[in-house]
């Protein structure tokens, strides 16, 4: 990093992995991380479910046993992945849906699952366009937020107003994690934005 | 609503701090019920700066879910009495 100019929004390697390492306490890391096996109820089930509480359903999402017997075909399975771009040098949210027989969601099936605030976020700004892509590590086509403009935000976003040289890194996947997620329905513990001081 | 705890009752005084280019609101801290969600928050600040496109974040450290409850975020990252908002007019993204 060059030490006189400005923080340009993007993250090295290295900083990549020590940002993955403190998000690997929730996340599976092994070159990329890896939420897997998050269960989505269908929209109206999730509807039902919300009414009367606030959490979304991501937030409990390990409980499969039970949950694939009580809403079989309409439970839809999502799998996200964070993968360093190198050529954008940010990372990147590659993701795939499908349901428990296998079948692969299409994006406006995909759509239908996320939550209001996310068709706006996605209408709102630009960037934040889905497309299929070949995923770098597995090589099969997973959807994908496109990573144009994300060091502009992220260096709003760690940056503020200090313009600071040295941003906090550690947090960026974090931080990174907590805008991007809101496009896809990724609730974020609020407890991942704690700062280890 | 009878299972509330009494401290989501409270109101919570928000401080709006403009960040790059975006305009300095007048009245820049306001007080909101604890209760409200985020998504409020983001509300009063399109209406009042008449832009749609926003940025908003908390700490330096992430943009609040929008359905997330303001004291949440309160008690998890408020200081001095107070929650420190940031915004910014999203640049030409993209």
């Amino acid at each position: 990093m060059g030490g006189h100019c400005l923080w340009d929004g993007t993250l090295a390697p290295n900083d990549f992995i020590a940002s993955a390492d403190d998000l690997a306490k929730k996340w599976k890391a092994e070159g990329y991380l890896a939420l897997e096996n998050m269960h989505q109820l269908s929209a109206s089930e999730v509807n039902a479910l919300t009414d009367d509480e606030n959490y979304s359903v991501e937030e409990a999402p390990f409980d499969n046993a039970t949950l694939i017997q009580s809403y079989n075909d309409d439970m839809h399975i999502y799998d996200f992945h964070i993968v360093y771009s190198f050529s954008y040098q940010v990372p990147v949210l590659y993701f795939r849906g499908y349901r428990c027989d296998g079948h692969p969601l299409h994006l406006c099936d995909i759509e239908k699952d996320l939550p209001p605030y996310s068709a706006k976020v996605r209408n709102e700004s630009k960037w934040t366009f889905m497309t299929q892509e070949e995923h770098p590590y597995l090589c099969c086509p997973w959807y994908t937020l496109h990573p144009c403009g994300t060091n502009d935000w992220m260096k709003l976003l760690l940056g503020g107003d200090l313009r600071s040289k040295n941003p906090d890194m550690l947090h960026y996947l974090s931080a990174w994690l907590s805008v991007v997620g809101q496009t896809v329905g990724l609730r974020i513990p609020l407890e991942l934005h704690y700062k280890s001081i | 609503m009878a299972a509330e705890s009494p401290t989501s009752d409270r109101k919570v005084v928000v401080h709006l701090r403009a960040t790059g280019d975006a305009p300095i609101l007048k009245q820049a801290k306001f007080k909101i019920a604890g209760n409200d969600k985020f998504s409020k928050v983001i509300e009063f600040l399109r209406r009042q700066l008449r832009r749609d496109t926003l940025f908003v974040y908390v700490n330096s450290a992430f943009s609040p879910n929008p359905d997330e409850l303001v004291i949440d975020l309160y008690n998890n990252f408020g200081f001095d009495g107070k929650l420190v908002v940031n915004y910014a007019s999203s640049m030409a993204w993209g």
